[in-house]
């Protein structure tokens, strides 16, 4: 048989806007090649136009309904590294929480799609009906369900609602006692090892080269984690464990993140518990001065990177993201040389891509 | 002496001539600006004689005022924990630059996106091709500071107190 190329997508191949140009050879992929750019809004651009607070929601979007919390707490940590500015200590508890919980949703969402490409229906239902459960909370908290705009330039906007305490040490025994229902529902399913095991294996080796970050750097056998290496906000007050997987396939890249919960289940109850009182907000000047850096946060999907040139405006001069997604895809290719066509969508969404976090 | 230190130590004694300016910035960060020409060559002896091996990411600042691009290549180390930003300034004229996909192949996708923002050639680059832009593109690169969005109502309103004589 004869190379036959492809197109899969972009109209939502597995998930988002996204192409995969294939060259196959029957069921053969011999080489992937993405075309990405569709959901492309030049936020790196629009940043230069606008003032430092007013670029808190449109940065927040670069990743708005998985992990909007994680993503924003890197520019925050830049502009206040810039003033010299120090963070109320419960502020930092409470960007902490919030960061937190929205990785909870994220990886609970990451499940129920990798369930949706292996073909496990009912494992979509649960952990999106969970899911819910921490959005519930996070709204409590914040007033929005997936964009919050809770964190801001020099601390956060509200105060933990009365009862959130009670309320989320409830929701979080509960979503620790479901782990286990994952573990039996898809985890431990046989049909699930079959369409996983060994599939799309990345070498920690290679894994170091391509410059792949977060879970699926750490399913290979990788211990990084910028929770650890570098701590921000009040991590290294936390006792917690960083999670790594054997083999680096599709199936380590799931259990991981699976894990990943269980210590943020962790990291939340020690937050809740030892929350000081105190005031919840500094205030910022709104001119940043003159200089520039580079902070680095672990959002949901991995290290998310911020590099600002401040020129002493009000604006930034020049803002450069460096998002976990963007990074990773480089993976995808690497991965899907000589598979099957039908491992593709194991492969994609095993490494958790969000289209928009890859364009910007 | 500090590990950051010692980084920087050693790079300027390997090469003197070629680096401009190398200090450490704060904890975990350094910073060394090298002449355009030898990047490759600090680039090599970054990854194999100090460890740096996980590439984080490629970005350009379009400096009009100086006619200067600079592309800031930035490397974090594993085992050090250390980011190291490795940077060089070329002309915004002929902006051209040896690629580092040998060094670090993590680049490829940060250098086309480079390289499609602010229009840096990358020699030896296997695929300089259209990444986030629509492939149609064809104005100038979008990043750099020439390339102009429409006013904004508010930048509209500080002109107008400016025209007045400010508050």
């Amino acid at each position: 048989m004869s190379v036959m190329k492809l197109s899969m997508g972009p109209q939502h191949p597995i998930t988002g806007h996204f192409r995969f140009i294939l060259d196959v050879d029957g069921d053969l992929v011999l080489k992937l090649e993405p075309d990405i750019g569709y959901t492309h809004r030049g936020i790196e651009k629009l940043a230069e136009k606008r003032t430092y607070l007013q670029n808190l929601p449109v940065i927040e979007r670069v990743n708005s309904y998985c992990d909007s919390a994680g993503t924003m707490l890197g520019y925050l940590e830049a502009i206040e590294e810039l003033m010299g500015l120090e963070v109320p200590e419960r502020a930092k508890y409470l960007r902490v929480i919030a960061a937190e919980l929205n990785r909870i949703a994220s990886h609970l969402y990451a499940a129920c799609l990798f369930s949706v490409a292996t073909g496990l229906e009912t494992m979509l239902m649960w952990p999106i009906n969970d899911r819910e459960l921490v959005l519930d909370l996070l709204e409590k908290l914040t007033g929005q369900r997936i964009t919050y705009t809770y964190q801001t330039i020099g601390g956060v906007r509200f105060d933990m609602p009365e009862g959130f305490k009670e309320e989320a040490l409830k929701r979080l025994d509960y979503l620790e006692k479901r782990t286990e229902d994952y573990y039996k529902m898809l985890l431990w399913n046989h049909t699930f090892h079959m369409r996983t095991k060994k599939v799309g294996i990345l070498k920690p080796s290679d894994a170091i080269k391509l410059g792949v970050v977060g879970p699926n750097l750490r399913a290979s056998g990788v211990k990084v984690d910028v929770r650890k290496d570098e701590p921000y906000e009040v991590y290294d007050k936390f006792d917690f464990s960083i999670p790594t997987g054997k083999n680096g396939d599709s199936y380590d890249r799931l259990e991981v993140r699976f894990k990943e919960v269980e210590q943020s289940i962790n990291i939340l109850r020690q937050a809740l518990k030892d929350i000081p009182k105190g005031p919840i907000k500094k205030w910022a000047p709104p001119i940043v001065p003159k200089g520039e850096a580079y902070t680095r946060v672990e959002a949901a999907r991995g290290e998310f990177g911020y590099y600002i040139v401040a020129d002493g405006t009000m604006k930034p001069y020049r803002l450069k993201m460096s998002p976990p997604s963007f990074r990773n895809l480089i993976a995808l290719p690497h991965l899907c040389k000589n598979v099957p066509l039908g491992d593709i969508p194991v492969i994609y969404i095993s490494l958790d891509l969000i289209p928009m976090d890859v364009d910007r | 002496m500090s590990v950051e230190e010692k980084v920087i130590e050693s790079v300027k004694t390997r090469f003197p001539e070629d680096i401009i300016e190398a200090k450490v910035k704060r904890k975990n960060r350094v910073s060394i600006s090298v002449r355009s020409n030898r990047i490759y060559d600090i680039g090599l002896f970054l990854r194999d004689e100090l460890g740096f091996n996980h590439i984080t990411s490629v970005s350009g600042v379009d400096y009009i005022d100086m006619n200067e691009l600079e592309v800031i290549y930035t490397i974090w180390s594993i085992d050090k924990k250390i980011l190291a930003s490795l940077r060089t300034k070329i002309p915004r004229d002929n902006p051209t630059l040896k690629s580092l996909i040998n060094v670090w192949e993590g680049v490829l996708y940060h250098e086309r996106e480079t390289w499609e923002m602010f229009g840096i050639k990358f020699e030896g680059h296997p695929d300089l091709s259209s990444l986030l832009l629509p492939e149609e593109w064809d104005g100038p690169p979008p990043l750099r500071k020439d390339f102009l969005l429409p006013e904004t109502p508010q930048e509209k309103l500080e002109e107008k107190i400016k025209r007045a004589g400010g508050w």
